[in-house]
């Protein structure tokens, strides 16, 4: 098992949603080789998936679409200490997920990576479509910066 | 008795879309009691038009992340119907062992995430762990090896790589496949400490039954527990041949509700339930010997009509699932596992393929121009079937729960709702945060 993993999160099928999705794929094409520690994977919409994904790693990096009140298109880089979701768990479905509460669960396993950090992009539009919205895919360039940015401080 | 009771369990957000629970009771008297679901209209059938023949499974397995290998076995099995592709045994058996993983994946999250806190009286699996804690491991342990199994399978635990129209791109070794089976032989052990911790609370399940029609695959030749092959058959039927799968528009006669803005279905009656206790319900006969010892476990016998006791069903598919894959896994390794070319020829041609979901039986049919790009797309979600059958089951719930008092009462509705095990918010997933540092 790799010390690190990348997990792009999210859906390409509902526009800015699949802004994780994208990044992973593009960072692994670019530069996937240059980390030959970390895994890198389109987790998708896989929610629970996540609890065994990033078990007993040293570190996982996941980059998810995230309402944070920002402009479109803003990524901010954060820990899960960091925020308190907002999220309304209805708990009637097992396809809703909340991924603070699947690290919250995977502490409390005492499986949880040593660091844990999120990079969360604001979308601008979350709709039924394939491709981002004009303002988050010129961005795509500069979100992989600092990813790689994160990696090579490893 | 309680003479007024107002209950309005609203979970609706723009994007992620729940069911409603209403109830109004006033001096006794029910004055609506209604399931809705309010979920922004999808359009993924519309997405897939003008895509070529190997691209749809690509895009529909992202229509959900619990089913994703199931929304791609059904596409790819529409696919392979409208282009004539033959599929070779070897691949076939492949797929299936595929399939039973997200089975394994699905109904142990669903029994032990969602479904145990109910039992366990707590709010979430997450403060259940220092309430039961060698209990929710050997979940979770299970859980893991379900993931592993369709890693090993399907290319990834979600949204499978290894699909293709014709076979598989990418098959497991021999060595792979053997280790798969020590895996699953010894997660038995962990499958009946569930089923056995399940049991110990499953008094907490309420008595309720309501007279049910259920609608499932069926599998002849050979007879089989199915979740892949075979064709469509009902509680109902009596008799009647079952429903070759390219006429499933006329077994799920999908009409609108104007409380849902998803489709709800009827055959023959008002509504019908599919899932683990309708495949029970027409198939049980068929079950592993494991199968038959957790329904035995739990008195669980055919025409169970407690929609409760689909959860108890998912353990039982838990066990035959594990235990029929053991079989399937002897059987490869016996005949050899060798690497197959996928050749295809695109021709035009409408075709349908139809597997189960976790949640109950699952439609894909679409249509393809000479070039092999797609012109007709329709997709018939489990859930989507179930919704009527869940109002009729909250009509019948109501009068006969509601002296426990209006928490009480929206508690046992939530449970109903959740033993359904629905898939209403499933294409996304994103976060919704605030910084507090």
């Amino acid at each position: 098992m790799k010390e690190t993993i990348v997990l792009g999160l999210g859906n390409p099928l509902m526009g800015d949603e699949g802004i994780g999705v994208r990044i992973v794929e593009e960072l692994e094409s670019a530069c996937g080789k240059n980390f030959p520690q970390a895994d890198f994977l389109d987790a998708g919409t896989g929610g629970m998936s996540i609890l065994h994904l990033i078990a007993g790693r040293k570190k996982a990096i996941l980059i998810d679409c995230a309402l944070m009140g920002e402009q479109p298109g803003t990524i901010k880089r954060f820990t899960p200490d960091q925020v308190r979701s907002q999220k309304i768990l209805a708990h009637q479905s097992l396809h809703e997920a909340d991924i603070l509460n699947i690290i919250d669960l995977s502490r409390q396993l005492g499986e949880c990576p040593e660091e844990v950090v999120i990079f969360g992009i604001e979308p601008e539009s979350i709709t039924e479509r394939i491709g981002l919205s004009f303002c988050l895919d010129q961005q795509i360039r500069s979100y992989l910066d600092l990813l790689i940015e994160e990696l090579e401080e490893m | 008795m309680s003479k007024n009771i107002n209950i309005h369990v609203h979970h609706l957000t723009r994007v992620e879309g729940h069911g409603n629970i209403v109830v109004n009771v006033t001096d006794g008297t029910i004055e609506k009691c209604e399931w809705q679901v309010p979920e922004a209209p999808r359009f993924f059938e519309a997405m897939v038009r003008g895509r070529r023949w190997d691209d749809i499974q690509t895009i529909v397995s992202r229509i959900c992340g619990i089913c994703s290998i199931t929304h791609s076995l059904a596409s790819t099995k529409a696919v392979e119907d409208a282009l004539d592709i033959e599929v070779s045994e070897q691949a076939d058996t492949l797929r299936i062992l595929m399939h039973y993983s997200e089975q394994l994946q699905s109904h142990v999250l669903h029994v032990g995430y969602l479904v145990a806190p109910d039992l366990f009286t707590a709010p979430s699996v997450v403060p259940l762990v220092p309430k039961a804690p060698d209990a929710v491991k050997t979940i979770i342990r299970a859980h893991r090896v379900a993931n592993q199994w369709s890693d090993l399978l399907a290319g990834r635990t979600t949204h499978p790589t290894t699909l293709k129209p014709g076979g598989l791109t990418k098959i497991p070794t021999e060595k792979e496949l053997r280790q798969l089976q020590e895996t699953l032989k010894a997660t038995v052990n962990d499958l009946v400490t569930i089923c056995e911790v399940v049991l110990s609370v499953a008094d907490k399940l309420p008595n309720f039954t309501r007279d049910t029609e259920y609608i499932s695959l069926k599998q002849d030749n050979p007879p089989t527990y199915t979740f892949y092959h075979g064709d469509i058959t009902s509680t109902d039927c009596n008799g009647d041949g079952p429903v070759h799968i390219r006429d499933w528009e006329k077994v799920a006669n999908e009409y609108v509700s104007p409380q849902s803005t998803a489709k709800w279905t009827r055959w023959h009656r008002d509504a019908y339930a599919v899932g683990a206790l309708a495949r029970f319900n027409n198939n049980a006969d068929l079950l592993s010997p494991l199968g038959k010892k957790v329904a035995d476990m739990f008195g669980l016998k055919k025409g169970n009509c407690n929609p409760f006791m689909n959860n108890i069903a998912q353990l039982v598919e838990c066990a035959h699932v594990v235990e029929t894959s053991i079989e399937m896994i002897d059987r490869l390794l016996t005949n050899g596992l060798k690497e197959e070319k996928i050749s295809v020829t695109p021709k035009a041609g409408r075709g349908s393929g139809c597997v189960e979901a976790p949640r109950g039986i699952l439609f894909h049919t679409y249509e393809f121009d000479k070039n092999g790009d797609c012109v007709a797309a329709n997709i018939c979600i489990p859930t989507n079937q179930n919704h009527a059958n869940i109002q009729k089951d909250f009509e019948a719930f109501v009068p006969q729960f509601m002296d426990r008092g209006q928490d009480d009462l929206r508690h046992g509705m939530e449970m109903l709702v959740r033993s359904y095990d629905p898939c209403i918010s499933c294409s996304t997933h994103m976060l919704n945060v605030e910084f507090v540092k």
